[in-house]
């Protein structure tokens, strides 16, 4: 379940490049994902429940289909 | 910076990133083929059991008997069966086990690189966790993606999971030597690859062991004549521009 670590890593690359920077509370993230990303939608879901982040508890996940193999964070929703 | 910071009716902020969301790895992944340098980097992706190590056996004693050096990264969940069995060829190679993690990653293999002699290498294998779907996100600095489909697994597998097809550039059809018991339909095959991906570069190949310890190759031949193409064309490329292609 490779989910897993794409959850990691999308959060170490809003980490990294300062967008949760004083956030307590992330309620939503829009994801861009290809046709041959190789993603299951359900399983990031219960990635992102099982983290151990109390910031991305109760992510709520947005997925915008394209025809590429990309995985790109589009927006996300913060308190 | 971020690129927008509005105010939305819930009382939320409104954040536009527009980032890979696998750039951490992405980061890594471009150090690493800084590392590879002039070496051309195969990553073998395919599932438990198509042959991948079989096919490495076949693959490396010939380019070993034309001059051309090779070296191997092995990634396993929870073994270093395959390692050992590369140990044989005389060649350096390195097991990254994974302790359960379905796939490699940029950083497993930028952790191997320090214990792997590679400054001499023409070729480096990586032997991905045996997997057609988790392998397919991570990019490991490679230069191609190689998907191995032995025939035992059916025509359909390239439907099934097209992201290892659509990502890869060279498909190899392995244990054709068992077309003759099996229903397969090798034609069906390549049809429902070049469906996913019309650039596939496709070999057929067996590398059967036989009773008396040699190995019946068929289509090794044509696989290593490309790999080698592959691996003067890195050198080349990497010559000219005087070694500073990724930096």
């Amino acid at each position: 379940m490779h989910e897993f670590s794409i959850a990691l890593e999308i959060v170490d690359t809003l980490d990294e490049n300062g967008y949760l920077d004083g956030v307590n509370k992330v309620n939503s993230v829009k994801l861009g994902i290809g046709k041959y990303s190789g993603i299951d939608k359900n399983y990031l879901g219960f990635a992102f429940q099982n983290l151990n982040d109390e910031r991305f508890k109760d992510v709520l996940l947005e997925f915008i289909p394209n025809d590429s193999d990309e995985i790109k964070i589009e927006e996300i929703m913060v308190d | 910076m971020l690129n927008s910071n509005r105010i939305n009716r819930g009382g939320g902020r409104s954040l536009t990133v527009q980032r890979n969301a696998l750039e951490s790895n992405e980061v890594i992944a471009k150090k690493n083929k800084a590392i590879f340098g002039r070496t051309l980097v195969i990553n073998f992706l395919s599932s438990p059991g198509s042959g991948k190590t079989s096919l490495l056996e076949s693959i490396i004693p010939v380019l070993k008997s034309e001059g051309f050096k090779s070296a191997v990264i092995e990634g396993d969940v929870e073994t270093d069966l395959d390692k050992k069995r590369i140990d044989n060829l005389d060649i350096p190679a390195y097991q990254i086990i994974t302790n359960g993690t379905c796939h490699l990653d940029a950083k497993m293999v930028n952790g191997s690189l320090g214990n792997l002699d590679i400054k001499d290498a023409d070729v480096i294998f990586i032997e991905n966790v045996g997997n057609l779907v988790c392998p397919t996100s991570f990019n490991l600095g490679e230069d191609m993606k190689v998907v191995v489909l032995s025939i035992t697994e059916g025509d359909d597998k390239p439907l099934k999971y097209p992201a290892a097809f659509y990502k890869s550039k060279v498909m190899v059809i392995n244990k054709i030597d068992l077309l003759p018991v099996l229903d397969s339909d090798i034609s069906k095959i390549k049809e429902n690859a070049l469906s996913i991906n019309k650039d596939l570069m496709i070999f057929e190949t067996s590398c059967k062991k036989k009773q008396d310890g040699g190995v019946d190759n068929k289509g090794i031949e044509d696989l290593v004549s490309f790999i080698k193409e592959k691996v003067k064309l890195k050198a080349d490329e990497f010559r000219k521009i005087g070694g500073n292609m990724y930096f």
